[in-house]
């Protein structure tokens, strides 16, 4: 059983770091938070990351495989893709989107990244 | 012997100086009124012209007096001047047999500093101890100070600040990015410590 101190340490610096103007807090989140074997961590970390609402956060969870929407975990794929839907500003995340699908070498990462495409043009 | 004076003429002088005296001008300066070529001064010189008009009809001196006076006044501010001379003197012999005083009562008293000796003494063993340590001894201990985990260190420092909780507020505005790294890192680790075990 995790300490509770130490969930809600982890939620705090993550939180942090989504709100940090330094860009290097983007790798920060992506080095440690979406490489954890913890699946809380990799979700809370997937969900800063896409509230950053930048293209390298974006591009963290939207191209890589094993992350964001394309994680093993199902709930963290799916709280990364109604982060997405929340957003106001969809521009950016949609421009990757599409620059993901035409693009990107991995079928599985190009259907993911339509399917969701598709969903927030509907939303 | 036409300078010679004869023995009635030396009484005339003597008493009837006033007889022969010539007339002096009447100003303020003392000595300049005074003429001690066997004359005797007629007048007050420390009262103006002015001034001994309005006294005339209060003080009426002869010229014998006023003179008596004022070489009796003389004679007496020598000896005030010779006294306080004779005073200063003495002061200065007063002054310059002080040190010689204070050094013999310094002398004749018994002052002791043991334990201010003691102390010192002990400090001084202290030092010569310290300094009599072997070069290499003090490389070594520098040697174990430097072989410390600064790493390690600086996270149990971290944590010390950090000890009643991390708020995202303080990450956010932490402008040094290796500390939230450094914090996110230790407790992400702990988290999968936990659950490893």
């Amino acid at each position: 059983m995790v300490d509770k101190k130490i969930v809600k340490n982890v939620k705090n610096i993550i939180d942090g770091l989504a709100m940090h103007q330094n860009p290097e807090s983007v790798s920060v989140l992506e080095d440690i938070g979406t490489n954890s074997k913890v699946d809380e961590i990799r979700e809370m970390t997937a969900k800063a990351l896409v509230q950053k609402n930048m293209p390298e956060s974006l591009r963290v969870v939207i191209t890589n495989k094993g992350k964001g929407i394309n994680d093993m975990s199902t709930g963290v794929a799916m709280c990364t893709i109604n982060e997405l839907l929340s957003l106001e500003d969809k521009a950016e995340a949609i421009r990757i989107l599409e620059d993901t699908v035409e693009n990107h070498s991995d079928e599985e990462v190009r259907d993911n990244a339509r399917s969701i495409k598709a969903l927030m043009a509907l939303s | 012997m036409a300078d010679l004076l004869s023995i009635s003429s030396i009484r005339e002088r003597i008493f009837n100086p006033t007889k022969h005296e010539k007339t002096v001008a009447r100003t303020s300066n003392p000595f300049a009124q005074t003429s001690f070529k066997g004359n005797v001064l007629t007048a007050d010189v420390f009262v103006s012209e002015n001034a001994k008009e309005k006294q005339a009809n209060a003080i009426n001196f002869t010229g014998k007096l006023k003179a008596s006076a004022l070489v009796g006044s003389i004679s007496d501010f020598g000896n005030k001047i010779k006294a306080g001379i004779e005073s200063a003197v003495n002061f200065a012999k007063r002054i310059a047999e002080y040190p010689i005083n204070f050094w013999n009562k310094l002398s004749e008293t018994e002052v002791t500093f043991e334990p201010a000796i003691k102390a010192m003494s002990k400090a001084g063993e202290k030092f010569g101890e310290a300094l009599k340590m072997d070069a290499s001894v003090v490389g070594a201990k520098a040697g174990e100070v430097l072989k410390m985990d600064v790493g390690a260190k600086v996270g149990e420092a971290l944590h010390t600040i950090f000890d009643n909780g991390i708020s995202a507020k303080q990450i956010s505005k932490m402008e040094d990015i290796s500390i939230p790294r450094q914090l996110l890192m230790d407790n992400v680790q702990a988290w999968e410590a936990s659950l490893a075990s």
